[in-house]
C-alpha cells in the first residue's frame, strides 16, 4: 500500500507550479508494461493511446458503493484509464463516479460553447470519445483537454460538498486518519482547493508518465496538454468569488469569515471560450520548452490555453484528421456568424425544408417537478448544410 | 496626600514598565498569529435531495443524505420529473459535519447559511418580492448509530433577494441568478457530535406558498463554527489574563483604602473598569466544553458590551476629572449628560442582541432580518445606537480638547512657580498627554488592526509558516485592552512614597527637588483639602485658592 498511498499525498506538499514528479516505483513498472505491449503489437499502441479518460464521461459507472470490498474490478473494468490514473482509482474509487461526472459536464459543455462552430465538440466513440482531431495539438484540442479539467474539479468539490468523499476537506492533512484532530484544531473547509488538488492528481498524471525525449512533439504535445489543464483548473479556482459573512457581537462585522463559492459552470464555459479565441500558438523552443510562435505577443500565463498545431479543416469529412465535416449540419439563414449558412456549409451551399416546431407555453411552475404547459406549435424554415 | 505613581516613577522604571507591556503585547499578538489556527471555517454542504415516498410526511422520520440509512435519493430534478415525484416529496437533507468529522463542544457555535441555486428559464422567473416558506426540522445524535433526536422544528420566510446579470433571453436558460445569502439557523453550543438538518419546501398553489420561486436546482449551506484550536488558545489566554488582572485589582484597591482620605471618583471608575474586565476576563466558557449551555453566546456578547461601555465611560470621566476648571467634580451624577448616550446605546444594542440571539435559544431557525417589520425594528435600533456613539464621540473630543487647552493655559502660569515645581508640573502634563496619547494609539491599533482583518484573506505566508491575521488581530486587540486596563490601574495607584502624612513632609516630590520646593508644597496640600488622586488635582486646588 505504501507506494501507492504515496501518489496524491506525497503530491499534496507542492505549490501550484507545474513539475512533474513522478515516483520511481511507477517508473519501472510502466516501462515494462510499454515495452511489452509494444512487443505484442505496435499497430494497437496507437488505439491504446488514444483512449482517454473522458470516457468516463460517456459510460455509465455504477455507484462505487458496490465496489467497496472488490476493489479492483471496477478500476480495470474502466477504459481509457492510463497506468498512474489506474492506481489513483483504486486509492480514491468513490471519486470515480465524479470523475465520470466531470467530464460529462465538461462534454456538455463543450458542446453547447461550440453548438454554432464547424467543429462542434461531437463525440464520436466510446473509447476515444472525440476522435482522431484530438491527436493534433489543435486550438480545439486545447479547450477540450481544458473544459474536462474544469469539469473534475468542479464534480469533484461539487461531490465534497455533498458528503460523498471520504478523504474530502483538510488540505495539509495527509490520510483520512489524521483527519479528526486536523479537524478540530482548524477546521477543513475548502473544498475547491481539494477538488483543484484532486483533478491535478488525476488528469495531469495521464500525461506525466510518458517519458518523451525533449524537444520531441511528443513532448511538445504533453506540455502542451499540462498547460491546457492546468488553464482549466484554474478558470475554476479563479471563477470562484469569495462570500463573508458577519458574525460579531450583535451581528458587528468583528468576526467575518469567508469562504470560495463556486461559479456555475457556464460561466466557466465562457471564460474558456474567451480563452480559446485568445489562444497562444506556440512552438518547441531550443531548450525543448514552449515557446510564442510570434515574439511579439505576450507570453501565456497559467490561465491561458496553447497550441501548437494548426486546426485541420472542419469543412470536410477527412478520414486521417477526424474532421467529421459539416455536411447535415443546421445553419442560420441570417446570420452572419459562424452559425450563418454562409460559413457553415464553406460555400457548399444549403437545402431548406419547413418543419413544425413544438414549444411549450402558458407553462404553470413549481420549483421542482411540475409543470403544466399547453402546447404550441409553429411553423418555421430550417437550413441544413449540403 | 498620595500622587499616583505615574507621578513618582522614575522615568527609567517607567520605560522598563513601558517595554515590559509592549513584549507582552507583542507576545499576544504572536500566540494568535503563528499558534491558534484561524477563528473560523465555513464548511460547505449541499443538500441531498431525498425523496419521501409517504403520503402523509411523518414529523419523526429523520432523512439521512449518506451512511448506512441513506434516503432514497435523485441527482437532479429531471430525473424527479421523470419519475412522477412532485415538490412536496422532495426533502433536502445535510447532515453536519461531512463524513468521517465530528463535531465538538470546542467549536463553540455554529451558524448556517442558506443559499439557493436557482436556474433562469424564460418562462419560470422569480418573481418580485418571492418569499421562501422553508419547514426545517433539526435533530442531532451522538453516535453513529443511535436515533436522531429532534432539536428544533420550524415554519420559517426567507425573502429572496436574486438578481440575473445576463439578459433574459432564451438563450441565456440555465444560467443561474445570483442569490444573496440567506441567514438560516444559529446555535449557541455544540454540544452534540452529528446535526442532521431536513429541509423542506412545501408548495400550495392556493395558499400561494412557494409559488413563483423559478426554478431550484440546489439548496446550498455554509456552516460556520469557531475552530477548536483557536477556542483553546483563546481559553488559555484568558485563564491567564484572569488572575493577573485580578492581582493588581486586588493591589490597587488595597493601596486606596490604606490612604486616609476616601476614594474619589475616577479611583472608583478604574476599579470599576477592572471589575468589568475581570468579568470579561474569567473563563466560564469552560464551561461550555462540558455543558450544553446555548445562552454562552449571548452572555459572551453581554459581557463585550458592559466592557466597552465601562471602558468608554472611563475615558469620559477621566476627561472629566482632568478638566482643570472650577467646578466641583468628583460626582458621577454630573457626567449623566455624556454618559447617558453610552448607557443608551448599549442598551440598544443589548435589546437587538435579546432579539436575535435570545430568541434563537428557543428557535435556532430565527432570523430578525427575515421579517420587514424586524428588519426595520432591527435598524431602527442600530441607528440609535450609531446616532448615541457619534454623540459620545463629540462629548470626548471635545473633552479632550478642553483638557489640552486648560493644561496649556496653566502651562503659561508656570514660570512664575519656582524651577523645581516647574519641572515638576512639565513632567507631569507630559505624563498625562503620553497617557492620553496611549489610549489614542490603542484605539487607532484596534481600527488599523480591524481594517486589516477586514481587508485581508485572513492568512499571509511567511515562508514555511502561516500568520493568522485574524486570529492575531483577536488575541493581540484582547492582550491590548487587557494591558490598557492593567497599565491604568497600576500607574494610577497611589504612590508609595507619599504613605501616610509623616512620609509626605519628607519625601514631597521625587528626584532632584529640593528642600525649598518642599516647604512649598507642604502648605499647599494642606490648606486646599482638595483631594485628588493626583498632583494635578493639588495644583488645580492650588489655583482655585489663588
Amino acid at each position: 500500500m505504501s507506494p501507492q498511498q504515496s501518489t496524491f499525498p506525497a503530491l499534496k506538499r507542492r505549490t501550484m507550479d507545474n513539475r512533474p514528479v513522478r515516483t520511481k516505483r511507477t517508473g519501472a513498472i510502466r516501462h515494462l508494461l510499454l515495452a511489452a505491449a509494444f512487443l505484442v503489437c505496435s499497430s494497437q499502441l496507437l488505439m491504446v493511446d488514444a483512449n482517454s479518460w473522458w470516457s468516463l464521461g460517456l459510460t455509465p459507472m455504477q455507484r462505487p458503493e458496490m465496489y467497496i470490498i472488490g476493489a479492483q474490478p471496477l478500476c480495470s473494468q474502466l477504459s481509457g484509464l492510463s497506468q498512474g490514473q489506474r492506481k489513483l482509482c483504486q486509492l480514491y474509487q468513490d471519486h470515480m463516479t465524479y470523475i465520470g461526472d466531470g467530464a460529462k459536464t465538461g462534454i456538455k459543455e463543450c458542446q453547447y460553447q461550440f453548438r454554432q462552430r464547424r467543429w462542434n465538440c461531437s463525440t464520436v466513440d466510446n473509447t476515444s470519445v472525440f476522435g482522431r482531431v484530438m491527436q493534433i495539438g489543435s486550438r480545439e484540442t486545447a479547450f477540450t483537454y481544458a473544459i474536462s479539467a474544469a469539469g473534475v474539479v468542479n464534480a469533484v468539490s461539487r461531490a465534497c460538498r455533498e458528503g460523498e468523499l471520504s478523504t474530502c476537506g483538510c488540505s495539509r492533512a495527509a490520510r483520512p486518519r489524521d483527519l479528526p484532530r486536523d479537524w478540530l484544531w482548524g477546521g477543513c473547509g475548502d473544498n475547491v482547493h481539494y477538488g483543484y488538488r484532486f483533478a491535478r492528481e488525476f488528469v495531469d498524471a495521464r500525461e506525466r508518465e510518458k517519458n518523451y525525449p525533449r524537444g520531441s512533439p511528443e513532448h511538445a504535445r504533453m506540455l502542451m496538454n499540462l498547460h491546457n489543464n492546468e488553464a482549466g483548473r484554474q478558470a475554476v479556482y479563479n471563477l470562484a468569488n469569495v462570500a463573508c459573512k458577519c458574525h460579531g457581537v450583535s451581528g458587528s462585522c468583528s468576526l467575518k469569515t469567508c469562504w470560495l463559492q463556486l461559479a456555475d459552470f457556464r460561466r466557466v464555459g465562457e471564460f474558456l471560450k474567451e480563452k480559446y479565441d485568445s489562444a497562444a500558438a506556440m512552438r518547441v523552443g531550443r531548450k525543448g520548452k514552449l515557446e510564442l510562435l510570434d515574439k511579439r505577443f505576450n507570453p501565456p500565463t497559467t490561465q491561458d490555453m496553447v497550441y501548437i498545431d494548426p486546426s485541420p479543416d472542419y469543412c470536410l469529412r477527412n478520414e486521417t484528421t477526424g474532421s467529421l465535416g459539416t455536411q447535415g449540419r443546421l445553419c442560420n439563414k441570417t446570420s452572419e456568424g459562424m452559425d450563418g449558412c454562409e460559413l457553415m456549409c464553406c460555400g457548399r451551399g444549403y437545402d431548406q425544408f419547413k418543419t413544425y416546431k413544438h414549444e411549450r407555453c402558458h407553462c404553470k411552475f413549481h420549483w421542482c417537478c411540475y409543470v403544466k404547459c399547453k402546447r404550441c406549435t409553429t411553423l418555421v424554415d430550417q437550413f441544413v448544410c449540403k | 496626600m498620595a500622587g499616583a505613581i505615574i507621578e513618582n516613577m522614575s522615568t527609567k522604571k517607567l520605560v522598563i514598565v513601558g517595554v515590559i507591556l509592549l513584549l507582552f503585547q507583542a507576545f499576544a499578538f504572536m500566540v494568535g498569529g503563528l499558534i491558534a489556527p484561524s477563528p473560523t471555517t465555513a464548511v460547505h454542504y449541499l443538500a441531498t435531495k431525498c425523496v419521501d415516498k409517504v403520503k402523509k410526511p411523518q414529523q419523526t422520520k429523520w432523512f439521512m443524505p449518506w451512511g448506512e440509512k441513506k434516503c432514497v435519493n435523485i441527482q437532479s430534478f429531471d430525473e424527479a420529473m421523470a419519475k412522477g415525484i412532485e415538490a412536496n416529496n422532495i426533502v433536502f437533507a445535510v447532515h453536519i459535519p461531512l463524513p468521517n468529522k465530528e463535531m465538538s463542544p470546542w467549536f463553540q457555535f455554529m451558524l448556517v447559511i442558506l443559499q439557493f441555486d436557482i436556474a433562469f428559464k424564460m418562462y419560470n422567473q422569480i418573481a418580485d418580492g418571492a418569499l421562501v416558506h422553508i419547514d426545517v426540522g433539526l435533530a442531532y445524535r451522538d453516535d453513529m448509530n443511535s436515533e436522531w433526536t429532534e432539536m428544533a422544528h420550524s415554519l420559517e420566510q426567507r425573502k429572496l433577494s436574486c438578481n440575473f446579470t445576463a439578459t433574459k433571453t432564451h438563450e441565456n436558460e440555465g444560467r443561474h441568478y445570483e442569490c444573496d445569502l440567506l441567514p438560516f439557523m444559529e446555535v449557541g453550543s455544540v454540544a452534540h457530535k452529528y446535526y442532521l438538518l431536513n429541509i423542506r419546501l412545501p408548495v400550495n398553489e392556493r395558499k400561494k406558498i412557494n409559488v413563483g420561486i423559478g426554478e431550484i436546482k440546489d439548496i446550498r449551506l455554509v456552516g460556520i463554527h469557531q475552530n477548536g484550536g483557536f477556542t483553546k488558545v483563546w481559553f488559555a489566554m484568558k485563564t491567564f489574563l484572569t488572575p493577573s488582572i485580578l492581582i493588581i485589582m486586588i493591589w490597587y484597591w488595597r493601596r486606596i483604602t490604606l490612604m486616609s482620605r476616601p476614594p474619589v471618583l475616577l479611583e472608583k471608575v478604574i476599579l470599576a473598569l477592572g471589575i468589568s474586565m475581570t468579568f470579561i476576563n474569567i473563563p466560564v466558557e469552560w464551561f461550555s466544553v462540558g455543558f450544553n449551555w446555548t445562552w454562552m453566546l449571548l452572555f459572551g456578547d453581554i459581557r463585550q458590551g458592559i466592557f466597552y461601555s465601562m471602558l468608554l465611560s472611563f475615558w469620559i470621566i477621566f476627561c472629566g476629572e482632568h478638566l482643570m476648571d472650577q467646578t466641583e467634580r468628583n460626582r458621577f451624577s454630573i457626567y449623566w449628560k455624556q454618559v447617558g448616550p453610552i448607557v443608551f446605546g448599549s442598551f440598544c444594542l443589548f435589546i437587538f442582541d435579546m432579539c436575535e440571539r435570545g430568541v434563537q435559544l428557543k428557535n435556532p431557525f430565527y432570523s430578525i432580518w427575515a421579517s420587514d417589520i424586524g428588519t426595520e425594528l432591527a435598524m431602527a435600533f442600530i441607528i440609535v445606537a450609531g446616532i448615541c456613539a457619534c454623540l459620545y464621540f463629540l462629548f470626548l473630543c471635545f473633552m479632550v480638547f478642553q483638557v489640552f487647552r486648560n493644561i496649556s493655559g496653566k502651562r503659561m502660569s508656570l514660570p512664575a512657580m519656582s524651577k523645581a515645581r516647574q519641572l515638576h508640573y512639565e513632567g507631569l502634563i507630559f505624563r498625562f498627554k503620553f497617557l492620553m496619547l496611549v489610549t489614542l494609539a490603542c484605539a487607532a491599533l484596534t481600527v488599523i488592526f480591524f481594517i486589516i482583518s477586514q481587508v485581508n484573506e485572513g492568512h499571509w505566508h511567511r515562508g514555511e509558516h502561516m500568520v493568522q491575521v485574524n486570529s492575531a488581530f483577536f488575541t493581540g486587540i484582547y492582550g491590548m485592552w487587557n494591558l490598557y486596563v492593567f497599565a491604568i490601574m497600576f500607574l494610577y495607584a497611589p504612590s508609595h512614597k507619599h504613605y501616610g502624612d509623616e512620609q509626605s513632609s519628607i519625601q514631597c516630590i521625587t528626584g532632584d527637588a529640593g528642600v525649598n520646593s518642599c516647604e512649598d508644597i507642604q502648605p499647599t496640600t494642606t490648606i486646599t483639602h482638595v483631594d485628588g488622586p493626583t498632583e494635578i488635582y493639588k495644583m488645580i486646588g492650588q489655583e482655585a485658592q489663588e
